[in-house]
């Protein structure tokens, strides 16, 4: 580069430095006017306004940072146990907003629903009668062993139903009529009990499978079954040992079954170093679980008792008479294949043991 | 009647610990129970700091919100506390807690849950003020000598602040005009102080 062309080049900067200072002299009074201007629009106001400083906050990062917002953030402290370096446990507002706004509500409406269904049903209809009324002939539909498993679920299920629900509901139910003192030892009792017998659960669970699993695999005619509901609403439908909605029920009754009691081993032991968020999803599906299958448990228990004349007896002594069977598993009692002997002690009887629903 | 609350400046925090042990001391919590813990983030790397956290007694509670036997309640000091005699144990405030301030001492076998303890903020139990009782169940209560919790009084370098939510932010204003923009803006006053001034700081890189 000549020494010219760099005066030259000075010479042109100083004009053009001159120029500028010239316009910003013109232009500096106009300057509250524009700003005016830009504020009466916000968003040009808002694009023109430049952060002088680049660098973000140190302050807004690390409050980012612990509040989990971006994705899990721990840090390090003295203090021994499961998730003591987190320090927003973010989850627990989704968890709390769950059980609160949609599990108790809902779960409430859903319970309601199927009581009040039901209660409909037997109100208009009435018990389902045996056509032809007991013939008097008794036919083994359950052993004892399959009896023995099925009340030890159901058992257990009911023991768990009443005291999970206690402390679902019991602070909106029944702290208005035991007080706080009364229900709080009702609640620590429910609780020691759904966590003791709880795990029980399990292997009433992998008992009731094995022992039922086989009859219940969905065959040909279960469609046709589904589609006129079982004769629920008149007509007769051919069913085997067990019709299709016996099989859903068994179906529903082991997914949800198991999945209640997995979350609920995860719930009940918290020794495993599960963190809160572990425990916090198990419960939604505790939750979720539990309510679905009580509410279905609503419409099983219905229909083997005052539902329909003549089947509580198969699981209470194990016959049933040959009438129901004809209506109810005729496709069942065509096999042939079952034990007819009758016991002395229900001999006599013509609708299966005292106490039960005709 | 003053409302009544934590603040940790993550400024000054040094993560002596001092808070944790001035609590478990003045309130004889058990064995393997925390109410008040430090936590430090971003350990050993530029930006680390540090934070003394417990129950920080939300006006709209979580815990209070989940609670099965409705065992917890506001004091008129803002203050949140609970009832032992109430608690089963059942861990549904741990869940709902954003701090994970309420902890509960293992009583049996597999873990079972005993009843939940945390911060009071100094302030006791539903008991009367001061009684053995409440000492055996809650621990101190420095509200009705009058005092504030310990924690907050221990902190060596005042980061753990406690009391009335005004007076507090009065105190936390002060300390943020003073620091001028380093607390906005901690990259200017140390690590990398380059104003964005049009032509560079002068003997800066750029």
């Amino acid at each position: 580069m000549t020494n010219i062309e760099t005066k030259r080049l000075r010479m042109r900067k100083m004009l053009s430095w001159s120029a500028y200072t010239l316009l910003l002299i013109v232009l500096l009074p106009l300057i509250p006017y524009g700003l005016q201007a830009a504020s009466d629009n916000g968003e040009a106001a808002s694009q023109a306004r430049v952060n002088p400083i680049e660098v973000p906050s140190p302050g807004a990062e690390l409050w980012r940072n612990v509040r989990q917002r971006d994705a899990e953030y721990t840090g390090i402290t003295q203090v021994k146990g499961v998730d003591t370096g987190t320090l927003i446990n973010a989850a627990g507002e989704d968890w709390r907003l769950f059980r609160m706004q949609t599990l108790i509500p809902y779960g409430a409406i859903l319970m309601g629903l199927i009581l009040a269904a039901i209660l409909a049903f037997y109100v208009t209809r009435g018990s389902v009668k045996i056509p032809g009324g007991f013939s008097g002939k008794k036919i083994l539909r359950f052993t004892m062993s399959e009896r023995m498993v099925h009340w030890a679920t159901a058992g257990l299920f009911w023991l768990l139903g009443v005291t999970g629900l206690t402390l679902l509901y019991g602070r909106f139910v029944l702290i208005p009529l035991f007080g706080l003192d009364g229900f709080s030892v009702t609640a620590s009792a429910c609780k020691e009990i759904h966590n003791l017998f709880g795990p029980l659960f399990l292997f009433a669970m992998i008992a009731l499978v094995v022992t039922f699993i086989k009859d219940n695999f969905f065959v040909r005619g279960d469609g046709t079954w589904l589609s006129k509901l079982g004769g629920l609403f008149g007509g007769h439908v051919s069913a085997g040992r067990f019709n299709a909605g016996e099989k859903m029920w068994f179906w529903i009754a082991t997914l949800l079954g198991f999945a209640l009691v997995i979350t609920g081993l995860i719930l009940d032991f918290a020794v495993f170093g599960q963190g809160r968020v572990v425990m916090e999803l198990s419960h939604v599906v505790h939750g979720l679980s539990a309510v679905v299958m009580i509410a279905v448990s609503f419409g099983h228990i219905y229909l083997g008792t005052a539902g329909m004349e003549g089947s509580f007896s198969s699981m209470a002594n194990g016959y049933v008479d040959e009438n129901w069977a004809k209506a109810h598993h005729d496709l069942w009692l065509k096999e042939g294949v079952h034990p007819t002997e009758t016991k002395p002690w229900h001999k006599s009887t013509t609708g299966g043991p005292a106490g039960a629903p005709r | 009647m003053a409302l009544m609350k934590f603040y940790c400046d993550a400024e000054r925090c040094i993560e002596c610990n001092g808070c944790v042990t001035a609590c478990k001391n003045e309130n004889d919590v058990p064995w393997g129970v925390n109410r008040r813990r430090v936590v430090t983030i971003k350990d050993g790397e530029p930006g680390e700091r540090s934070l003394s956290v417990a129950c920080m007694h939300c006006a709209d509670a979580p815990c209070a919100a989940v609670c099965p036997v409705n065992c917890f309640y506001t004091t008129k000091d803002g203050v949140v506390l609970h009832n032992k005699d109430l608690c089963i144990g059942c861990g549904y405030c741990f869940y709902a807690c954003p701090f994970g301030a309420p902890q509960f001492p293992t009583v049996g076998a597999f873990g079972s849950r005993g009843k939940m303890d945390k911060c009071t903020f100094c302030g006791g139990g539903p008991e009367e003020d001061l009684s053995e009782a409440e000492r055996t169940k809650y621990g101190s209560n420095r509200l009705a000598e009058g005092k504030l919790p310990l924690c907050a009084e221990m902190c060596s370098t005042k980061a753990l602040l406690a009391g009335d939510a005004d007076v507090l932010s009065g105190i936390y204003r002060k300390r943020v005009i003073n620091r001028g923009a380093s607390v906005l803006d901690w990259g200017v006053s140390y690590q990398n102080a380059t104003l964005k001034v049009p032509g560079g700081a002068p003997g800066k890189a750029k």
